[in-house]
């Protein structure tokens, strides 16, 4: 190599070095904040870890309008009419704010407070372990397993008509512990719901009281449903409850004790083009003979203490229909019948139909109309003054429901 | 009867309705039918049995998963129908 092609190839060495140092260096300070950005990218991501413990709130709100006519006839005499007119009452007007607190996939906390216009009440509240398949154990304050509807179907966004069936809300909430699940067979699927709770409690006047008590005797009530989905698709499934436990302690009451039956029928199926919806349910709730109160005078008197209550309820939707508007319109009707104990000082026979037209917003938002009629016999004891008084109503409701 | 017995009968009766369930629930199988069935045809015949069938957009990948237990414990899903419709819903 000569000097000249010596001279020539430290000036190419050094030029490329010169060149290629300051874009080497660049690449490295491209990299240096490409490094310094994934690191805060990673920093975000742990402090945003979920964890085991998840909480989201859920709720739901329902207002509305309602109208009422009540006329009151006497036996043999003229009725006299009086009409209301309200934006909301406590059976109509729920806020009701729902906690869910997940821990992994074991353990889920529920609790709902409910504003219902009058009282700031606690729906349930109550802790579930899913301890194997088919099988959840929970404790604390919860809906009874009794029926379809105070667990399933009370929800505003959930029930086709505004108002609540009328004797349907026994044996609600209470204290205790249970057992839940559904299980496989063949091509059937059956499911069990049972349940050890304070139970019921006898007032002085024979009327059983569920919800706001504090436990008053050493008895506990068992509580349960079973229910057969016999078809694969789940479109029916039919169930049977049944309760039973002490309602009372010491004098003047002798051992007192209530049962409950019932039964519950759930139909839904795509007739095409209509949705068809059919539920009812059935329940007898009978106590023991046992002395009672008269509110009026405190005298002592005794009656055959059994109540039944029950509804049908079917409703249709054209869900294939070709406009969205018909599509989100559905046609409910409701019959409700709830008799208690003759000669009792709440003795009645009352009948009630609910005629509803409901529109859908989305699956969970609803705007119901629903005009419903009623009439009540009074059965109560004689010296109630009251026996035979004919009670008719009339009802509108315009009632908006959603849940978020 | 005893009043001691008496007082008992609940808790008896507690007990047998539980052993009774137990003994079924390792008894049962579900069908190759059934078995087959997809998260979306789940999610379509389950839901509406007490309402309208969900949006999956309505909420996110994890509440979805805790939606899905409380759906368990109000209408007593088996836990493959409650795994596929939760999955079906995540997709989303």
């Amino acid at each position: 190599m000569s000097n000249n092609q010596l001279t020539v190839l430290v000036v190419i060495t050094v030029f490329f070095g010169l060149t290629i140092k300051p874009a080497s260096a660049q690449q490295s300070g491209v990299d240096s904040a490409l490094l310094q950005r994934i690191d805060a990218l990673e920093q975000q991501m742990a402090d945003q870890k979920p964890g085991e413990s998840h909480l989201m709130i859920v709720g739901v709100a329902t207002f509305g309008f309602n109208a009422n006519k009540t006329t009151v006839i006497p036996p043999g005499g003229p009725g006299q009419s009086a009409k209301t007119v309200t934006l909301g009452d406590a059976d109509r007007y729920e806020f009701s704010p729902m906690l869910l607190w997940r821990h992994g996939t074991k353990w889920l906390m529920e609790f709902e407070p409910s504003f219902d216009g009058n009282n700031l009440g606690v729906n349930w509240a109550n802790i579930s372990y899913f301890a194997a398949p088919g099988l959840i154990v929970r404790a604390g304050y919860f809906v009874l397993p009794f029926g379809i509807y105070n667990k399933r179907l009370a929800a505003g966004w959930i029930d086709k008509v505004a108002p609540d069936p009328v004797g349907i809300d026994l044996p609600g909430s209470d204290f205790g512990v249970g057992i839940s699940g559904g299980l496989p067979l063949g091509s059937m699927k059956w499911s069990y719901d049972i349940s050890l709770t304070n139970g019921l409690q006898l007032q002085p006047d024979g009327e059983l009281q569920g919800a706001g008590i504090v436990d008053n005797n050493l008895n506990k009530t068992v509580s349960g449903r079973l229910s057969l989905l016999p078809f694969s698709n789940s479109c029916l499934e039919i169930g049977v409850s049944a309760l039973y436990g002490g309602v009372a302690s010491g004098l003047p009451y002798n051992n007192a004790n209530a049962t409950m039956y019932g039964a519950d029928l759930n139909f839904v199926k795509t007739l095409s083009p209509i949705l068809v919806n059919i539920k009812g349910q059935f329940s007898r709730l009978l106590v023991n003979g046992q002395p009672y109160v008269k509110p009026t005078d405190s005298s002592a008197y005794t009656f055959d203490n059994r109540s039944s209550s029950s509804f049908i309820q079917c409703s249709f939707r054209p869900t294939a229909g070709q406009r969205a508007f018909v599509k989100n319109l559905e046609l409910a009707f409701r019959y409700v019948n709830f008799e208690t104990p003759p000669n009792s000082f709440w003795g009645q026979n009352y009948r009630e139909e609910d005629l509803g037209l409901d529109y859908w917003f989305s699956w969970r938002t609803v705007l119901k109309f629903t005009y419903a009629w009623s009439r009540s016999t009074n059965t109560s004891d004689n010296t109630s003054g009251l026996k035979g008084v004919v009670t008719n109503m009339n009802n509108i409701y315009l009632q908006f429901s959603l849940q978020l | 009867m005893k009043p001691i017995l008496k007082r008992k009968m609940p808790l008896v009766a507690f007990a047998i309705v539980i052993a009774f369930a137990t003994s079924i629930m390792v008894s049962c199988a579900e069908s190759q039918k059934v078995k087959a069935k997809t998260g979306a045809q789940l999610w379509a015949e389950n839901c509406q049995r007490c309402h309208n069938t969900p949006s999956p957009a309505s909420f996110s990948h994890d509440q979805w998963t805790t939606i899905g237990m409380h759906m368990q414990t109000r209408a007593q899903l088996t836990d493959e129908e409650r795994d596929k419709i939760v999955a079906f819903l995540r997709q989303f």
